[in-house]
């Protein structure tokens, strides 16, 4: 049974002709642990502390589970779009997937050899791919030198993601001089180091000589939002990149993940509300003590709550200025949006894109890069958009087909979804209402310019998703902000999303965060929502039924311990 | 891939009828697999957002399941069930009569008496949800029991609480024959046979005007009056079912299509998957039962398949009859709210519900049977695309994205978006010009909708409109292959194919002839559609009575229901 308290009032009564004939969900109930936001790191926080033996209440706004793990028919009909198509980078790493068995029946990943292409507009091409000789190949038809450095590099890179990043991504966060000290301990934790010091830009330039090489690694390392200048994050270029090439595909669509996770939830006792918007986290003697769900007024009480939502929504919409301590407000009012979001363009259509380039192989990568001719060009487009605007002669993104590796997405026999995908301002120069026309215009031309195929009589359904709508259908995504803050020095590590909360805990009793605004961050982590849920157990004093994996267990052993 | 899993129970289909089932087998303690070929279960219960903001149930979007024993005896109100309520006061709404073309036509009081008196609410006390459940909520009889008017369970109802109904000729009439009997005025009849029509039953065919006027109060009375759905949708609803079954240990796979289902010796003893099926191992052996929840056809045609079956029963397979319409779906996007046509001004603002003020209209045009008569002549009879002209093309408005303020409509930034707006057309399998011609005819129906809802608003210019998205009934049928013909509601709900005899008189106990494998599916067994959870509750006797599932103390039966002789009482002691 599910195991939450409640008082049943219900009672048939045939001669109230007012009265009702089933009963609901009561009004007033008592969890140990609410969780505010179905998306994937308020599901892994439920499905930890519900096979924990805790009471839980997963609180979701929308329809359906999973937050941006959706596969929904966007193309209505009969074509599911994905788009987190390309956003499962840490199957290799993520507790939860070994946690709970969610790779074998579960669910399917499929990890392709072809990950991401670069088409160019003379034909030319570069195909990163999961082995690396393959990439090599690909990069030597521009420069020798550089497929050895990749080579090199790209080996010692994944030993720092494998030793360090990837495993610290599922430990809570240390400051600047803890992480200093624990990485002079090792040489791969010193030259790990020694790459916070450059921007992603003066790594792949001082790495890589041949411009078409730094453009394609220049787009991996930033496509999800590092900036190309800044200094400071440079450890995350080698998780980009090792990454980029390791991506994982979940077969039947990303939603299948999310559903996974619910099921895991519920099949232990946890209980989910859909259309279950949170309108107040209630506070009482400064501790938050429940949740009131928004025009139903339902109550769920709770010891402890969890919000996956970013620091605006929780403290100051949720919470409340008034109850907020002077110690994280400016923190919390300072809390800046991602520089970019994405301008999304889904086709339904006869064929895949097919690219007009050297290399037939492109046509298999799980994601293409257009539009981009060299690094001067990606910068100024990615600093347009900073600045609100597009240049539509000058732009370019990733385009993918999401049903190449899965025709379960098209239930039209010999049909596919594809889209393409550019960074783009919430706020664009002119609104983005009056201007969808011409974006989408422009960037079905200019994918048609790249892949000549999807001619218009092969295209039987386009539908454009710009940064607004992503807001408007994912309201957890403010400002149409997929990783729910920018992705800053001053807002990662242990100041995601402050330097009072990045461990998951508040300063106010009860309250905790741990959605992608929360260390370590956004793109289907699953990191927040683990750490969150080993903060819980350990405050509760329960026992936990889960261990670190290997990797973080090395990770401790060598870094962290005394 | 090692060795076949192995669970007792494999169910073909997740929708309401598939994972109902898996909810109550998984209680009986049954190890359950559901398998769902979509990579969304949920069936007909479905919910979309095709344009971000705008929140679309393609399928099912009204609840007529209020009296389902599914409710207490699954428990869905742990799993989160919960309900919107229409905020309007359902007696003023009663006052807003039917729409016709010169307007609103009241509801006489005589009207209101005969209707309440139909759906149980005028007996002392009133026994509306005995009546629902003993008319839907209850296996058909064994074959070699001879259905009377002594033992028909509604017919008991009737005569044990409102004798000035039942009647000898009760179980023979159409639903129009008893509304001239116990009803007034010509537009409350011809509205109430248009929305049975539409619900299942039609209200000009003989023997069934008590399943056809109670598909039309499953809707209204139990909720009082208020055309209210659960919060989120049928999908809302369908997630607490889901829930039930996931808690009690059913396995769910999505995106795992059935191409065969495996029969040894006359026995159904698992299901082969599709290649392309998101599972490792593709056989799923079952040790007591495979229940097919999906259409009849594909179940028996294609997952059974001829080798199994005798050509006789192949051929009243083939032939089960889908003429029950499908279902045109049109949903507008404006950039200025709908408004009224003058006529139809009168009741004012009251009329415009939910947080976007969208009007609220219901049936048009009411104003007699002919206008009925007109349109199902040319979906049924002509086979073909309207040729009623759209003054006379009768339709329906579903209001209830309207009142759910969790729905994305209520704070759309973007403009307006519309209720849904329907048409009953000929479904694709019968459609004389191919089962493409609506697709074919999509732009000319588009214009057809936009000038039948004319009627009755303004707003739907081209300046105004910014997008018509629309649902031919051969979408349907291809994104939710279990909805076959684009029926909504299943194969027809005549006297040919109801109750013990639907889809026929041979499978109508949810049995088929291999043993151990059942179905389960609003095309194959009594009461067929409307995601009632009664054809699981009526297959779980069935289910008892071959000793498959043993259920605890939370079982009841339906107080209607005969044993078949020489098998295990579903009855509890």
């Amino acid at each position: 049974m599910s195991n939450f308290s409640y008082e049943s009032k219900f009672k048939y009564d045939p001669s109230d002709l007012f009265g009702h004939m089933q009963e609901e969900f009561p009004q007033e109930s008592e969890f140990d642990v609410v969780i505010i936001g179905a998306g994937p790191n308020g599901l892994i926080a439920a499905a930890y502390l519900a096979k924990a033996g805790l009471s839980v209440a997963v609180c979701e706004r929308r329809f359906e589970v999973g937050g941006g793990l959706a596969t929904e028919e966007n193309l209505y009909p009969c074509y599911a779009s994905n788009p987190h198509v390309l956003y499962h980078m840490m199957v290799d790493y993520m507790p939860a997937i070994r946690d709970f068995d969610l790779d074998g029946p579960a669910l399917t990943w499929i990890k392709p050899n072809a990950q991401t292409g670069m088409v160019f507009e003379d034909g030319s091409s570069i195909l990163m791919s999961r082995m690396v000789q393959d990439t090599k190949d690909s990069i030597s038809k521009y420069s020798f030198k550089d497929a050895i450095t990749f080579g090199s590099v790209i080996r010692k890179w994944r030993k720092i993601v494998d030793e360090i990043v990837a495993p610290a991504t599922y430990v809570p966060p240390m400051a600047p001089i803890e992480i200093t000290m624990a990485m002079e301990r090792t040489e791969l934790g010193r030259e790990m180091l020694e790459l916070g010091e450059y921007s992603p830009f003066e790594i792949i330039t001082n790495t890589f000589e041949h411009e078409k090489v730094r453009t394609m690694m220049l787009y991996a390392s930033c496509m999800w939002g590092l900036d190309p200048h800044e200094t400071g994050l440079g450890f995350m270029v080698p998780l980009m990149l090792d990454r980029t090439v390791n991506k994982c595909y979940c077969y039947g669509g990303s939603h299948k993940f999310g559903s996974a996770l619910a099921r895991e939830v519920v099949k232990h006792g946890g209980l989910i509300l859909e259309a279950a918007g949170v309108d107040k986290i209630i506070m009482q003697n400064g501790r938050a003590v429940g949740v009131q769900l928004a025009h139903e007024g339902r109550v769920l009480r709770a010891k402890a709550v969890m919000s996956t939502l970013d620091p605006h929504t929780t403290f100051l919409d949720l919470v409340g200025r008034e109850h907020l301590p002077d110690s994280i407000l400016g923190d919390v009012e300072g809390w800046a949006w991602d520089k970019w979001s994405f301008n999304t363009l889904h086709i339904a259509a006869d064929e895949p894109p097919k690219y007009a380039c050297d290399d037939p192989w492109i046509d298999e990568a799980f994601a293409t890069v257009i539009g981009i001719e060299s690094v001067d060009q990606l910068i100024s487009h990615w600093d347009n958009v900073a600045a609100g605007r597009l240049d539509l002669t000058s732009f370019g993104g990733h385009s993918t087909c999401e049903s190449l590796l899965d025709p379960t997405l098209s239930d039209r026999p010999g049909k596919y979804v594809s889209m393409f995908q550019i960074h783009a301002p919430y706020g664009i120069e002119g609104g983005w209402l009056d201007r969808r026309k011409e974006v989408q215009e422009a960037m079905l031309s200019r994918w048609q310019k790249a892949a000549p195929n999807l001619t218009h009589d092969k295209i039987v359904s386009i539908g454009m998703e710009d940064p607004e709508e992503i807001e408007i259908r994912f309201p957890q995504m403010r400002r149409g902000a997929i990783k729910h803050g920018d992705y800053g020095p001053l807002q990662m590590g242990c100041f995601r999303p402050n330097q009072d909360c990045s461990g998951t805990d508040t300063p106010i009793e009860g309250l905790y965060v741990c959605g992608a605004s929360t260390y370590p961050g956004g793109l289907v982590l699953g990191g927040p929502g683990y750490l969150g849920a080993n903060k819980v157990a350990e405050d509760m004093a329960i026992a936990k039924w889960w261990r670190p994996t290997s990797e973080m267990e090395r990770y401790i052993r060598i870094y962290l311990q005394e | 891939m090692g060795k076949d899993e192995r669970f007792d129970i494999v169910i073909v289909g997740a929708g309401p009828n598939g994972m109902t089932t898996a909810a109550y087998l998984a209680k009986c303690g049954l190890s359950v697999c559901v398998l769902e070929e979509r990579t969304e279960c949920g069936g007909a219960c479905e919910t979309q957002e095709p344009i971000p903001g705008v929140r679309i149930y393609p399928h099912a979007m009204l609840m007529y399941a209020s009296a389902a024993p599914g409710f207490e005896q699954l428990e869905l109100h742990k799993y989160g069930f919960r309900m919107e309520w229409e905020p309007t006061n359902p007696m003023e709404a009663a006052n807003a009569g039917l729409a016709c073309t010169d307007g609103w036509r009241a509801i006489s009081d005589a009207d209101k008496l005969g209707w309440a008196k139909i759906g149980g609410m005028l007996g002392q006390p009133p026994f509306t949800r005995e009546l629902l459940r003993a008319t839907f909520w209850c296996p058909p009889h064994p074959s070699d029991v001879e259905v009377t008017d002594e033992n028909t369970p509604y017919m008991q109802v009737y005569k044990k609480h409102q004798p000035d109904i039942w009647t000898p000729e009760l179980r023979e009439m159409t639903m129009f024959d008893l509304m001239d009997e116990h009803l007034e005025t010509e537009p409350f009849k011809t509205g109430m046979a248009f929305a049975a029509w539409a619900s299942g039953a039609a209200g000009h065919w003989e023997g069934v005007a008590i399943p056809a006027a109670l598909c039309v109060q499953l809707l209204t009375l139990p909720n009082t009056g208020k055309n209210s759905i659960p919060r989120g949708g049928l999908h809302g609803y369908f997630h607490a079912i889901h829930r039930a079954a996931v808690h009690r240990g059913a396995v769910i796979r999505t995106s795992c299509p059935v191409d065969e289902i495996l029969i040894e010796d006359g026995r159904a003893v698992g299901v082969r998957l599709r290649e392309t099926a998101a599972a490792g191992g593709k056989t799923i052996r079952a040790n007591k039962a495979v229940i097919a929840a999906c259409d009849v056809h594909q179940a028996f045609l294609k997952m059974v398949g001829p080798k199994h079956l005798d050509p006789a029963l192949i051929r009243t397979i083939k032939d089960i009859s889908l003429k029950n319409q499908t279902l045109y779906v049109s949903v507008f996007h404006t950039k200025k709210q709908l408004t009224y046509k003058e006529r139809f001004r009168e009741l004012g603002e009251a009329r415009y519900v939910g947080e976007n003020r969208q009007p609220g209209l219901g049936i048009y045009p009411c104003d007699s049977r002919e206008i009925y008569y007109e349109n199902v002549r040319d979906v049924d009879g002509r086979k073909g695309q309207p040729t009623v002209p759209p003054e006379r093309a009768l339709w329906f408005q579903t209001p209830p994205q309207s009142f759910d303020p969790t729905d994305c409509q209520a704070s759309y930034p973007r403009g307006y978006i519309s209720n849904a707006f329907e048409m009953a057309v000929t479904s694709p399998d019968y459609h004389t010009e191919g089962e493409d011609a609506l697709d074919r005819h999509k732009d000319e129906m588009d214009r057809f909708m936009r000038e039948s809802y004319s009627q009755m608003v303004d707003g739907l210019d081209d300046d105004n409109l910014i997008h018509h998205w629309s649902a031919t009934g051969r979408d349907i049928e291809f994104r939710n292959t279990g909805l076959i013909g684009g029926t909504w509601c299943g194969s027809r709900h005549d006297e040919d194919q109801l109750w013990t005899n639907r889809p026929l008189p041979e499978l109508a106990r949810y049995r088929t002839p291999i043993e151990g494998l059942y179905h389960a599916h609003q095309t194959s067994g009594h009461p067929g559609g409307l995601c009632l959870m009664a054809i699981p509750y009526n297959l779980m006797h069935i289910l008892i009575e071959d000793g498959i599932a043993e259920p605890g103390k939370w079982w009841y039966a339906s107080p209607y229901y005969i044993p078949q002789e020489g098998k295990i009482s579903a009855r509890r002691p």
